[in-house]
């Protein structure tokens, strides 16, 4: 046990997920006190991804629900198959069935359509992980809906009764935080703050995820975007964006940052037509200067130096 | 975390005090795991008692997770009750420092960092402790009490209240994308339908329907406070005040030379306690104004969690602003990107002669979705009628900024 968060942090490298202790304590504790992780942070700094690792981690299934605006009770956890009911009764039309009998036929489990929260509690083998995506989104009558799965894994269906996990599946919420969610929800959660990653976690998120890119060019794009970051921009970009760029810039064969490219793909990494305009030109590329100019051990620790150069 | 101390699978470990009456770490171990979760049972108390929401429940959840860790591995520990105990990044520092007081001797790895980045308490704080020391004016309120009690004779106070209802009322009814069941509505709900059809033997004859749910907004309302806003403000805040305690879920906030929020003091059951409260807590009441700083500390520390595309925002003031022009037309913009609508309410509207020409007015003009007047009944009663009416399609393009 005492290695437990160490183990929890190789398998989480050899996903190719770059953590920090923070992280791998967190997912450490979930699967050991099976606890659901409520994971916060900007878009973009792989929160998802927590999950995806987790699932391979445990080589079990992940099951997804993406959250929307009205994302209702029926979407979420199971339907009912209509068309397929409609027919049964038709062909039951003759047989000698009474309504009771005909309701109980159309209304058992081979003519349920299982949405993602069903199919976790109900995945046969082992538990799987249920990844609930950017629950903010979804209003708060789900959020008190999803509180009573999360409290005790069981779901009733009128027709059918109630049905309990076979696995309690390990579960991950994600939130972007353009609402604040219910105090019940985070107490029953594990919480994890993912901020955009720091330079070192930056570049090295760049070697493990961009085939083939020099540690060089991996530096200064880290560097470039840490600059970024504390721009005015009214969308900040995430390892997402960096990703995105370094593989432009790879495709492009660059093997150091060039001002002119720089400001050529620049739509990569702002995602906003104001941002570009604004820093498109000599604001990006005194900042590439500024950056090309460092050695590269010293970029690391002269954000601030770069940084001025942009203002200036 | 070479050379700590280990516990090896035996959970042991009990925090003493120093002179000072920190608790420290024995260098070895001394007591069993009920000290730990009794030290643990008063820290989450040392945690609520200064605002966080950790409660007992938690503890529960520490101890098991302390029997897993590694407990001579000392950043395992401060993150393993981080994970469990904080809810939020903005109190991090605040956590932070309250560990450190308690555990002891825990500047650790990365709990320093990021401070520039996350939003932190400290400065709120800070602000507030300066704020204090510049000169409290509270004569000034019950100056500016007076003044405006004695403008609106008491009957007219309950039909403002009246107005407020209705015009939180109409402000109330937006549709949901949310169905619920009828028998009138416009949608059919197939499931129901089924149910209700099987004895006709699958023919149907009987359709079930679904209609889409009313769906309260929130609201968020921000009063201007300032000296040029004395002879309204009081009546505004009356507003906000019925406008809590119809709709629930608005929150409210007033500014002058700063931003404070206040929805907590309208929790009150009387207006007027709340506005003593709230004066006792301002200093800078009917200071001068500076909107687009106070809209900037809106944007940063509030918008992101309280302004979402269901949410009206309402401004309350003249638009006299004695800051920069520049800043309050971008931070405008900002919140108009986020809230599904911004209204405005200038009380001198209601003058025949005035043009909204002063500089602040006229920059923060093109991102306000209605602008009204704010100066007597019948305004608010003409606010009510445009809010119902549907909105047009924006005559910008929203960007999500923030």
């Amino acid at each position: 046990m005492i290695e437990g968060v160490r183990r929890v942090q190789e398998l989480m490298e050899r996903e190719n997920y770059v953590t920090d202790r923070a992280i791998a304590t967190t997912v450490f504790l979930a699967m050991e006190i099976r606890k659901p992780v409520l994971i916060e942070g900007p878009a973009g700094v792989g929160k998802t991804e927590v999950a995806k690792v987790l699932s391979d981690a445990l080589a079990t299934r992940l099951i997804r629900l993406q959250c929307y605006e009205g994302l209702d009770v029926n979407t979420a956890l199971y339907e009912w198959n209509f068309p397929k009911q409609m027919l049964r009764m038709r062909i039951e039309e003759s047989g000698g069935l009474s309504t009771d009998e005909k309701e109980r036929l159309i209304f058992s489990e081979s003519f349920l359509f299982k949405r993602p929260l069903l199919q976790a509690i109900t995945e046969p083998e082992q538990a799987p992980v249920l990844l609930i995506d950017e629950i903010d989104r979804a209003d708060e009558e789900f959020e008190a809906f999803l509180l009573e799965v999360l409290s005790d894994f069981q779901v009733t269906i009128p027709e059918l009764g109630t049905i309990q996990a076979a696995h309690r599946p390990y579960v991950a919420l994600t939130s972007n935080r353009t609402r604040e969610l219910s105090d019940a929800l985070k107490r029953r959660c594990l919480y994890l703050w993912i901020d955009y990653p720091s330079f070192e976690k930056e570049a090295a998120i760049i070697r493990n995820k961009v085939p083939g890119v020099n540690a060089a060019l991996a530096q200064q794009v880290a560097a470039f975007m840490q600059t970024a970051r504390h721009l005015k921009l009214s969308k900040v970009p995430g390892v997402a964006e960096t990703l995105d760029w370094a593989v432009s810039l790879m495709a492009l064969h660059q093997d150091h940052l060039e001002p002119e490219v720089v400001s050529e793909t620049l739509g990569c990494i702002f995602k906003d037509r104001d941002d570009i305009v604004r820093y498109a030109g000599p604001r990006v590329e005194a900042i590439v200067s500024a950056i090309t100019e460092l050695e590269p051990d010293a970029l690391a620790t002269s954000q601030e130096r770069i940084l001025a150069r942009a203002e200036a | 975390m070479e050379g700590a101390p280990r516990y090896g699978g035996v959970v042991s470990l009990q925090s003493i005090e120093d002179e000072a009456g920190r608790r420290v770490w024995p260098d070895e171990s001394r007591a069993t795991r009920a000290d730990l979760a009794h030290n643990v049972i008063d820290f989450v108390r040392l945690l609520r008692e200064n605002g966080l929401q950790a409660s007992p429940a938690e503890v529960h959840d520490v101890v098991r997770a302390l029997r897993v860790i590694d407990l001579g591995d000392r950043h395992e520990f401060y993150l393993t009750l981080r994970s469990i105990l904080l809810w939020s990044p903005d109190q991090r520092p605040l956590f932070d420092e309250l560990f450190e007081r308690f555990w002891g001797g825990w500047a650790d790895e990365e709990t320093v960092i990021r401070e520039e980045r996350s939003p932190t308490m400290s400065s709120a704080q800070s602000e507030r402790v300066e704020s204090q020391s510049s000169d409290a004016s509270y004569s000034a309120m019950e100056a500016l009490m007076e003044k405006d009690f004695s403008d609106f004779r008491p009957d007219e106070m309950g039909a403002v209240a009246r107005v407020c209802v209705a015009i939180a009322k109409r402000v109330a009814t937006r549709r949901s994308r949310r169905y619920r069941m009828t028998n009138r509505g416009t949608k059919v709900d197939p499931r129901r339908t089924i149910r209700r059809n099987v004895k006709y033997g699958g023919t149907v004859i009987e359709l079930a329907k679904l209609e889409r749910k009313i769906r309260k907004p929130r609201i968020v309302v921000i009063c201007d406070v300032s000296r040029s806003m004395e002879q309204y403000s009081v009546f505004l805040l009356e507003f906000m005040y019925s406008m809590q305690n119809v709709i629930g879920r608005i929150e409210s906030f007033v500014f002058s030379t700063g931003l404070h929020r206040v929805t907590g003091y309208f929790k009150h059951t009387d207006i007027e306690t709340a506005l003593e409260d709230i004066a006792k807590e301002i200093p800078d009441w009917s200071g001068g104004t500076r909107i687009g700083e106070s809209l900037r500390t809106f944007n940063d520390q509030y918008a992101r969690r309280i302004v979402d595309q269901r949410t009206v925002v309402i401004i309350l003031s003249d638009g006299l602003d004695t800051g920069q022009t520049d800043l309050l037309e971008e931070e405008m913009a900002r919140l108009h990107g986020r809230a599904v609508r911004l209204i405005w309410l200038n009380p001198l509207l209601g003058k025949d002669h005035y043009q909204p020409v002063a500089r602040g007015m006229a920059a923060a003009l093109p991102h306000v979705d209605v602008f009204a007047a704010a100066h007597n009944l019948a305004s608010l009663q003409q606010l009510a009628n445009s809010l119902t009416t549907p909105r047009g399609p924006r005559a910008a393009p929203r960007s999500l900024a923030g």
